[in-house]
């Protein structure tokens, strides 16, 4: 990429800031989700009933929820869901997005213009709208939500993998590649792939963290992830309920939503300062 | 006059480039553009043959219309090109693909940008035997290190390890010579290959050129504006104006008794260091677009000898043995 400086100057605080806060907050997310079974006192699934509404205490440490599950344990275990979505929903927009760009990109024309109007029109429908209205077409549940997810990332990702390829193909080191004799296929693979990626990576950290919003989003409207399974859209949803009595049943999946959420983009703008330096105020 | 005959041309084989008739054209939204008009080169084994002209002149074109790479609105509308005897405009593109890099091969016009930024040298190097010898990428590898060496690259075993952005100008036009060179191509077309390199470096390059013409008998086809190049380097020149060829001939011949007014204002615009010029000497006037080219001669309104004749474009006319050139006032001396 034009942005490679000769010398890349160490990890240093100061200068990645961003990179180290977003790095930190999401390895705390993913630790938590990784070892959800070893980190917490509870089962997320375990109720009792003489045990409801509790509030924080040192047996519970952030309080129960409306049936005597540990608010605590299902945040935790909620990470799990949020991570599994956002992976495979910004694999599937990664995926199809470069993909249907880099095609568009390469050969242009008509080709070009069909794709793109067709992204275009996906970009169009509200992103939580067009997440509803594939989730009535391929039914209720967590993987389906997944795959709707993704494919409103489509657009964007293919946008920006088109923008990517036509930057990379005026430059003359693909001339050279067919100087040398090399065929289409072989100059996507070796040329284009490689180049184009660096700015789909940065993007893909955003759309995480899009992602984990469009999970909850769903989850709270009941769409994503279905009950008892634990997820921070649903628990907010349920928690919306009870704030008089039992504020911490939204606040604590809400907070966890927050910093997953920060994370991530904090994550994704550090990185890009990283890829591209000048870019930096 | 028996000492001018092109030492390297042979009679029993073909030429390695023979470039016949060859016109291209451009189909723009602003009409055709005859970029290339009638223009016949040879360049014959272990000779570099200079094509020089200033922007515009057609020069590049000719040269990617011979490795069949020009811009998709350029189409080849007549002549032929062929190499060492065999006519490429007849070939399919697969067949044009195989002949790439691996029979004729191109040091391109601006070697830094010319490497791709996120791989290796050595692997970039050694891909022409990935590509046409179906090499494994270790023998590929070894391979590059060697040709590294050969284009006189210092450590040739780390700086393969190396990315673009570890490398100089003159580093890269290196390595882009030993891409070039990988499976010693019969005929080497090098674009501007000096222009982005400073002149100590230039120097080097040339030298390069030379030793690889010496060593392999490979054809060089050099195309450039720099008539120090051409002076430096070459063993016989074409000057092109417009689209047309004006003068050829021998490198000394033609720079001792240029006889086309162009070539003249050209070397004329040479600034030199004996004659210290108060002014730069230009050439008035502009070269003429592609898309509004008349019947008559391309450069007769920039020339300070114009004749009523050069309403009607002359054919290219001997001024001695091996040595043509484009202008009328050849036949008012002789009458």
């Amino acid at each position: 990429m034009s942005g490679q400086s000769a010398v890349r100057p160490p990890l240093g605080w100061r200068r990645y800031r961003l990179l180290w806060i977003g790095g930190v907050l999401v390895a705390l997310v993913c630790l938590a989700a990784l070892f959800a079974p070893w980190v917490t006192p509870y089962s997320p699934y375990d109720l009792d009933v003489t045990d409801m509404l509790q509030a924080p205490s040192a047996t519970h440490w952030l309080g129960t929820d409306e049936i005597g599950r540990d608010v605590l344990s299902r945040t935790v275990f909620a990470a799990r869901i949020s991570l599994q979505v956002g992976l495979v929903a910004v694999a599937v927009g990664l995926f199809g997005g470069l993909l249907i760009g880099v095609v568009a990109g390469y050969w242009g024309g008509i080709l070009d213009l069909a794709l793109m109007r067709a992204m275009e029109l996906l970009f169009s429908f509200p992103a939580i709208l067009l997440a509803i209205v594939l989730m009535a077409v391929l039914g209720t549940s967590i993987l389906n939500a997944m795959v709707a997810i993704g494919i409103i990332f489509i657009p964007g990702f293919a946008r920006l993998a088109r923008v990517s390829t036509q930057k990379v193909l005026r430059q003359s080191y693909i001339d050279a590649a067919r100087t040398i004799g090399m065929a289409d296929a072989r100059i996507l693979q070796r040329e284009i792939l490689p180049n184009v990626m660096t700015p789909l990576l940065v993007e893909a950290m955003t759309a995480f963290a899009y992602a984990v919003i469009l999970e909850s989003s769903l989850s709270f409207l009941g769409l994503g992830a279905q009950p008892p399974e634990p997820s921070w859209g649903n628990m907010l949803s349920t928690g919306r309920g009870f704030m008089a009595q039992a504020p911490w049943l939204a606040i604590v999946p809400g907070a966890a939503l927050f910093v997953g959420v920060l994370g991530f983009n904090l994550l994704g703008d550090g990185l890009r300062d990283f890829f591209d330096p000048r870019m930096k105020d | 006059m028996q000492e001018l005959i092109r030492p390297r041309r042979r009679l029993d084989t073909p030429p390695v480039l023979a470039v016949d008739n060859l016109s291209v054209q451009l189909q723009t939204r602003q009409g055709t553009a005859r970029v290339v008009e009638g223009v016949s080169l040879e360049v014959w084994p272990g000779e570099i043959v200079g094509v020089i002209g200033e922007s515009g002149s057609g020069k590049t074109m000719t040269a990617l219309s011979i490795l069949r790479l020009m811009p998709h609105v350029a189409r080849i509308v007549g002549g032929d090109i062929r190499l060492s005897g065999t006519s490429l405009p007849s070939l399919s593109d697969a067949q044009m693909r195989k002949l790439r890099g691996n029979r004729m091969a191109l040091i391109p016009q601006d070697p830094l940008s010319a490497l791709n930024p996120v791989q290796p040298i050595g692997r970039q190097v050694g891909e022409p035997f990935v590509l046409h010898r179906r090499s494994r990428w270790q023998t590929a590898w070894e391979q590059a290190v060697r040709l590294l060496g050969a284009v006189h690259l210092p450590l040739p075993e780390t700086r393969a390890a190396e990315y673009p952005h570890q490398f100089s100008g003159g580093m890269r036009q290196r390595a882009m010579t030993a891409m070039a060179l990988a499976l010693e191509p019969d005929l080497l077309i090098a674009d501007e290959p000096t222009t982005a390199l400073d002149v100590t470096i230039q120097a080097q390059v040339l030298r390069l050129l030379g030793e690889i013409r010496d060593e392999h008998e490979t054809a060089i086809l050099l195309i450039t504006h720099d008539l120090g190049v051409v002076a430096e380097s070459c063993d016989w020149v074409y000057v092109m104006y417009a689209g047309r060829i004006v003068e050829e001939g021998p490198v000394g011949r033609l720079f001792a008794h240029p006889s086309h007014p162009y070539t003249q204002a050209l070397l004329n615009a040479t600034p030199s260091i004996e004659l210290a010029q108060a002014e730069l000497a230009a050439i008035p006037g502009r070269i003429p677009s592609p898309y509004e080219i008349g019947p008559g001669c391309r450069f007769a309104d920039r020339c300070a000898q114009r004749l009523a004749r050069c309403a009607q474009e002359p054919p290219l006319l001997p001024v001695a043995a091996e040595h043509l050139a484009r202008c009328w006032l050849l036949e008012e001396v002789r009458a």
